[in-house]
């Protein structure tokens, strides 16, 4: 099966024309126009880029199969946790969050439960103590600020 | 004898108790980015640039425990393939040829031990390469003008992918958006380019997140789905017991190991690996029927070893004289220079004489520290191998989204960074290989001045970017980078096979 660098070359492709298009509504800049441009350089990417992508739909590579059904839920959680984790960040602090997140992880990725979120907590108090104390940074504590000590 | 004072001055610097102590800690952890499943060198060191940016190093430290850190993660790839018959990196596979078969012998404690000698001998061998010629090659430099300098880019982007590369077409789209990234921003003009009126944008992209997320984030992707997870049953070692005479006999192979891997490792487009598999083949010619290579030869340890450790020291050459890296790892590195505001390159060596310097003499304190650790701590590293990554990678996550974090205390970043894991995780399916993404991030700027310089220069003559000699030389030397895989690629690949059913590690 040869689908993949095909839908990923007109994929390119796409990218390559709407890139090129864009460079060439930049304004002028103030002075009138040079020799090179802001333009003339992504002009030339998009033509590269057009080309090799051309090339990748008329002579494709074999495909690599791609993670359906199971695992490919878990990559999607995956994501999700790490989006979160960012999300979450500096609302809940860096500990909460970084337990939930690393312990998540762990556990997704065949640790048992109580292992996982313990081996997330123990990082994130090893950090975080790391940080502040030894690098002297200041990760946000958010919920634990409480345990602030002034 | 000039170049003998400068070393001089380098070693006032690396030898500066702080810059001695970083080198240490940067080796060990080097060391252990190596050992650990799933962290390459180009990983390991890019997950501690922010870390070296949080900590408020002088650039010479932060340069010198990066280099440590580089320098230990090519002494940390052997372990596993010594022991478990697994690379941890592309140039640790010809280890394996004959370090398992001796491990299998019950001599793993001597396969590791001969292993850290030949590295270090043929780091050692390099490092002397590097300071001979990386001076002249600095001098030779500074009489190129743009356009050679336009040329020179091309040729990096040619041959990083490779004489051992797939697929050509596969590394130009891969340069391709590593650029097109790297024009996003406000560019020298004061246009603004594909920002979108976001204002995180304006600045451009920081290609320290972009690296983070390409590796960091994409290998713990690829590990989920592999459900790697679990961890190898716990090694044992032998006790050493290693007779002078056995480290007598490895002696010529490793200076010979040494020198053909520090070659590869200058020369465009070869790398490590090549660098390991030529060394281990021409010894295998030069002993003839007298060794048993394949079977567990201490030789078939020891040549790719230095091979391989030369050609990392060898790969500095081009990344410190030019500014143009030949491999991953380098590449990363040259970010960090590039974000301590170091332009790298030929006036590194006037301008920044006491940087570059300091790092080529922490190069060489770095081998030595790495031996002493390497011999007497190989069972420390050796019980890191059954650390079971689905533990392992999400710490290894959570120190990048740390690291990035605390460059500049804000969420967005970690959002581009993920993006760029998602990114990163699609590209390796489609085999499209990351580090000329990176290298277009990189050099994306500079190439842009470049052509610009030389279009000023010429007012607007597109002849000449190919109008020097040197120019020419260089344009074709990248032809030759970008077609010689397509005739030679299959037939070296196949001779570098090996009987192991391994995902091809990202980079060297």
């Amino acid at each position: 099966m040869t689908f993949n660098d095909r839908i990923f070359g007109v994929l390119l492709i796409v990218l390559a024309v709407a890139y090129g298009w864009a460079a060439s509504q930049f304004p002028v800049p103030f002075g009138g126009g040079e020799a090179v441009g802001p333009d003339t350089f992504p002009k030339l990417l998009a033509v590269v880029l057009a080309i090799s992508s051309l090339y990748l739909i008329v002579r494709p590579d074999p495909d690599n199969a791609w993670p359906w059904s199971r695992t490919g839920v878990e990559l999607i959680v995956a994501v999700v946790v790490l989006i979160l984790y960012a999300m979450l960040l500096q609302p809940l602090g860096f500990i909460i969050s970084t337990t939930l997140a690393v312990g998540t992880l762990c556990w997704r990725m065949g640790a048992p439960p109580v292992k996982a979120y313990v081996t997330g907590a123990v990082a994130g108090v090893i950090v975080y103590f790391l940080f502040s104390y030894g690098l002297d940074l200041a990760l946000p504590l958010g919920l634990l600020s409480f345990l602030e000590v002034n | 004898m000039e170049t003998l004072g400068f070393l001089m001055d380098g070693f006032g610097v690396a030898l500066q108790p702080h810059n001695l102590m970083f080198a240490l800690m940067g080796a060990f952890l080097g060391t252990l980015i190596g050992a650990l499943p799933g962290l390459g060198p180009a990983n390991g060191v890019a997950i501690l640039i922010p870390l070296a940016f949080s900590l408020g190093l002088a650039p010479e430290t932060a340069l010198i425990m990066l280099t440590s850190v580089y320098a230990g993660a090519m002494y940390g790839g052997r372990i596993s393939s010594i022991l478990l018959n697994i690379p941890g990196d592309e140039p640790a596979m010809m280890t394996c040829l004959d370090g398992y078969p001796m491990a299998q012998k019950g001599k793993a404690a001597e396969a590791l031990a001969i292993s850290a000698i030949a590295s270090f001998i043929g780091s050692l061998v390099a490092t002397v390469g590097l300071i001979l010629l990386a001076p002249l090659l600095a001098k030779f430099a500074l009489t190129f003008g743009p356009a050679e300098y336009f040329a020179l880019f091309m040729l990096a982007f040619a041959t990083l992918g490779g004489i051992t590369g797939k697929n050509p077409v596969k590394t130009v789209v891969a340069a391709c958006l590593g650029l097109m990234i790297a024009t996003v921003g406000i560019d020298n003009t004061g246009v603004q380019r594909y920002t979108f009126g976001v204002l995180e944008l304006f600045e451009g992209v920081d290609f320290i997140i972009a690296i983070v997320g390409l590796f960091a984030i994409s290998e713990l992707l690829f590990f989920i789905e592999e459900r790697a997870g679990g961890g190898k049953e716990n090694m044992k070692v032998n006790k050493l017991a290693l007779s002078w005479r056995e480290i007598r006999d490895i002696l010529p192979t490793s200076l010979r190991g040494g020198v053909l891997g520090f070659i590869a490792g200058v020369l465009p487009g070869a790398g490590a690996s090549l660098g390991s598999f030529i060394s281990y083949t021409l010894e295998k010619k030069v002993v003839g029927k007298k060794g048993h290579f394949g079977q567990g030869d201490p030789r078939g340890v020891a040549a790719p070893e230095a091979g391989n450790n030369g050609a990392s020291s060898g790969a500095l050459v081009p990344m410190l004289t030019l500014g143009v890296p030949g491999s991953g790892t380098t590449a990363v590195l040259l970010a960090l220079l590039i974000s301590l505001n170091i332009t790298p390159g030929p006036l590194m060596f006037t301008q920044n004489a006491d940087i570059v310097w300091g790092v080529i003499a922490a190069l060489l304190i770095g081998n030595f520290l790495l031996l002493l650790l390497n011999i007497p701590l190989v069972g420390i590293f050796v019980k890191l191998l059954s650390i079971p990554p689905m533990y392992l990678l999400p710490v290894v996550t959570m120190v990048a989204f740390v690291g990035i974090y605390s460059i500049s205390n804000t969420t967005f970043d970690l959002y581009f960074m993920v993006a760029f894991g998602v990114g990163g995780y699609i590209l390796r399916k489609l085999e499209i290989p990351l580090v000329p993404v990176i290298l277009g991030l990189l050099l994306g700027p500079e190439m842009e001045k470049n052509l610009r310089h030389a279009m000023e220069i010429s007012d607007g003559d597109w002849m000449i970017l190919w109008d020097s000699g040197l120019a020419i030389g260089l344009w074709v030397f990248a032809g030759v980078g970008l077609i010689l895989p397509y005739l030679l690629g299959p037939l070296l690949r196949r001779r570098m096979q090996k009987p192991i059913e391994k995902g091809t590690p990202e980079s060297d």
